[in-house]
C-alpha cells in the first residue's frame, strides 16, 4: 500500500514538475505612462516563478518568461493587471502540461494549477490524438476573460511532445 | 450638531481630487493609486500678491484600498503671509483627510482610457492660523467634494473637473464657501513616448477657476469679502519609475476682489515631489 500511495505521489510530482507556463505575452489596454507600466512591472514580478518581464508601452505588450518548475496560475496574471486599473485583453502562452479528454475534445491540465483548458485549434487539420496523455508543449492563444476570470478555452497554433 | 454631520460625511470618503503624482498639479483630475499603491507627495505651493507671499508646504499620503479607491491624508504646513482670498485650488493650513472613488473607467484601446473620479472628504482647521481677512476667524471643519472626468493617452490628456467646499460655522464665524474648476490638457511629444525604464515627461496647460462666497464674521457677512479669478499656466511632470517631479506657475486672467481687502494676487507656483510604492503582492492559486 504504501509503495502504492509512493508512486503516486512520485508521479503527481513528476508532473508539477513538468507543467507550467513558460511564456505569457498578455496585451493590456489602458497604459499611458511610465509608472503604469512599472506598476506592472512589479506586480508581475511578485508572481512566484517569473523570471523577465518587459513592457512596451505603445503596444501595450507585456512580456512575460517564467522559471522552469513555476507554478504560476494565469488568474495570478489577470489579476496583476486588474489591480492596477487596467484591462488585460488576448494572450500569447507557451505552456507545458498533460493533454487529456479525447480526440475531439482534448484538454490541457496545466499541473500544478488549477488551470484547465478546452484545446481548439487556430487552423483545422490539426490532429492532437497521437498527444493524448503525454505531457505537451503547446503555444497558442487565451482569448480575453472577464474581470477575474480566465478563459477555459486556449486556441492553439502548435503543440508537440515534451522533451 | 454640524460637527457630527461634517465628521459623518467624512467617514464616507475626500479633499481634493489633486492627482500631483499622476497628473496635473494645479487643477482636477482623475488617477488614482493601483491597489495596494502607496503614494507620498510632498511640495511648495505659493501664492504671491501685493500684501506678500503665502506658502504652503507638507505632506500628502494616499492608500490604494482598491483598483478604483484610494484614501488619502494631506497635511500641510503654511508660512509667509499675503492676505489672500480664501482657495482650495492652492493648498492652505488646512489639514485634509477622505477618499477618491474612480466610478467610471472605460478603456478604449492600447494606451488610453476614459475615466471620471469623485472624491469627498473632510477638511479641518490645521495648527495655523490663516493671514488677513481669514486669520480673524473663529475656524470650524468644513467639507470638501470634487468630481473629473476625462481622457488619459499616450499622446493627450484631457481633464474637466470641479469642487465645492463648505465649512461649519464657528462662534458666528464661517469661511467662505468654495466653487472651484479646472481644465487641462496634456502632451507628450511623440519623441518622449518611449519605454518605462527612461524618463516619462508631459505638458500640461492648465486653467483653473475659483469663486469664494463672502466671510462670516461675528454674524455679519463682511463687505467686498467674496472673490472670483481664473487663472492659466504651462506645468511639466516628469516621472521615472516610482518617483516624480512636478512644476508649474500660473498667471491670472480673471480677477475679482477687492484690493483692499485681499491685495492684488499676482502669481501662483507649485513644486511637487512624489514617490509611488507599488504593491508585488499577489495571490497565490
Amino acid at each position: 500500500m504504501k509503495t502504492i500511495v509512493a508512486s503516486c505521489l512520485l508521479a503527481i510530482s513528476t508532473l508539477a514538475a513538468h507543467a507550467e507556463y513558460e511564456q505569457v505575452n498578455l496585451t493590456v489596454f489602458g497604459m499611458d505612462c511610465a509608472p503604469c507600466a512599472h506598476a506592472i512591472h512589479v506586480s508581475m514580478k511578485g508572481i512566484q516563478g517569473v523570471n523577465t518581464v518587459d513592457v512596451d508601452l505603445n503596444t501595450g505588450l507585456v512580456s512575460i518568461k517564467l522559471t522552469p518548475g513555476n507554478s504560476a496560475a494565469m488568474r495570478q496574471f489577470n489579476e496583476a493587471v486588474e489591480k492596477n486599473g487596467f484591462t488585460h485583453k488576448d494572450a500569447d502562452v507557451l505552456v507545458r502540461g498533460q493533454l487529456s479528454g479525447s480526440a475531439q475534445a482534448p484538454f490541457l491540465e496545466v499541473t500544478g494549477t488549477n488551470d484547465r483548458y478546452a484545446l481548439t485549434p487556430v487552423a483545422a487539420g490539426t490532429d492532437l490524438s497521437g498527444l493524448l496523455g503525454k505531457t505537451v508543449v503547446v503555444d497558442g492563444v487565451l482569448p480575453q476573460s472577464g474581470k477575474g476570470k480566465v478563459s477555459g478555452t486556449l486556441r492553439y497554433k502548435s503543440a508537440t511532445e515534451a522533451k | 450638531m454640524k460637527y457630527r454631520m461634517v465628521f459623518a460625511c467624512a467617514v464616507f470618503a475626500t479633499g481634493t481630487a489633486f492627482a500631483a503624482d499622476h497628473g496635473p498639479v494645479f487643477s482636477y483630475a482623475t488617477p488614482v493609486n493601483s491597489e495596494r499603491e502607496l503614494s507620498f507627495d510632498t511640495g511648495i505651493f505659493g501664492r504671491n500678491g501685493s500684501r506678500g507671499t503665502q506658502l504652503s508646504t507638507g505632506s500628502g499620503f494616499g492608500y490604494g484600498v482598491t483598483p478604483h479607491l484610494t484614501v488619502n491624508v494631506f497635511l500641510p504646513a503654511s508660512f509667509g503671509s499675503g492676505d489672500l482670498p480664501e482657495s482650495r485650488m492652492m493648498s492652505g493650513g488646512e489639514w485634509s483627510t477622505g477618499a477618491s472613488w474612480r466610478f467610471l473607467h472605460s478603456v478604449t484601446s492600447v494606451g488610453k482610457r476614459i475615466e471620471s473620479t469623485a472624491s469627498l472628504g473632510l477638511v479641518v482647521p490645521g495648527p495655523q492660523q490663516d493671514s488677513g481677512v481669514l486669520g480673524s476667524l473663529h475656524r470650524a471643519p468644513g467639507v470638501a467634494g470634487t468630481v473629473a472626468t476625462g481622457l488619459a493617452s499616450r499622446s493627450q490628456y484631457l481633464w474637466f473637473g470641479g469642487g465645492y467646499t463648505r465649512f461649519a460655522e464657528a462662534a458666528k464665524d464661517r469661511r467662505p464657501d468654495t466653487l472651484s474648476w479646472s481644465a487641462v490638457y496634456g502632451y507628450r511629444p511623440s519623441r518622449l513616448r518611449r519605454g518605462y525604464d527612461q524618463w516619462d515627461y508631459r505638458g500640461f496647460a492648465e486653467l483653473t477657476g475659483e469663486h469664494t462666497g463672502a466671510v462670516r464674521s461675528g454674524g455679519v457677512i463682511l463687505p467686498d469679502s467674496s472673490s472670483t479669478s481664473v487663472w492659466l499656466g504651462p506645468s511639466v511632470l516628469a516621472i521615472f519609475k516610482d518617483v516624480a517631479i512636478e512644476g508649474g506657475v500660473q498667471a491670472p486672467l480673471f480677477r475679482d476682489a477687492s484690493e483692499s481687502v485681499y491685495g492684488r494676487e499676482r502669481i501662483r507656483f507649485a513644486i511637487n515631489l512624489s514617490y509611488l510604492k507599488y504593491s508585488s503582492h499577489t495571490s497565490s492559486h
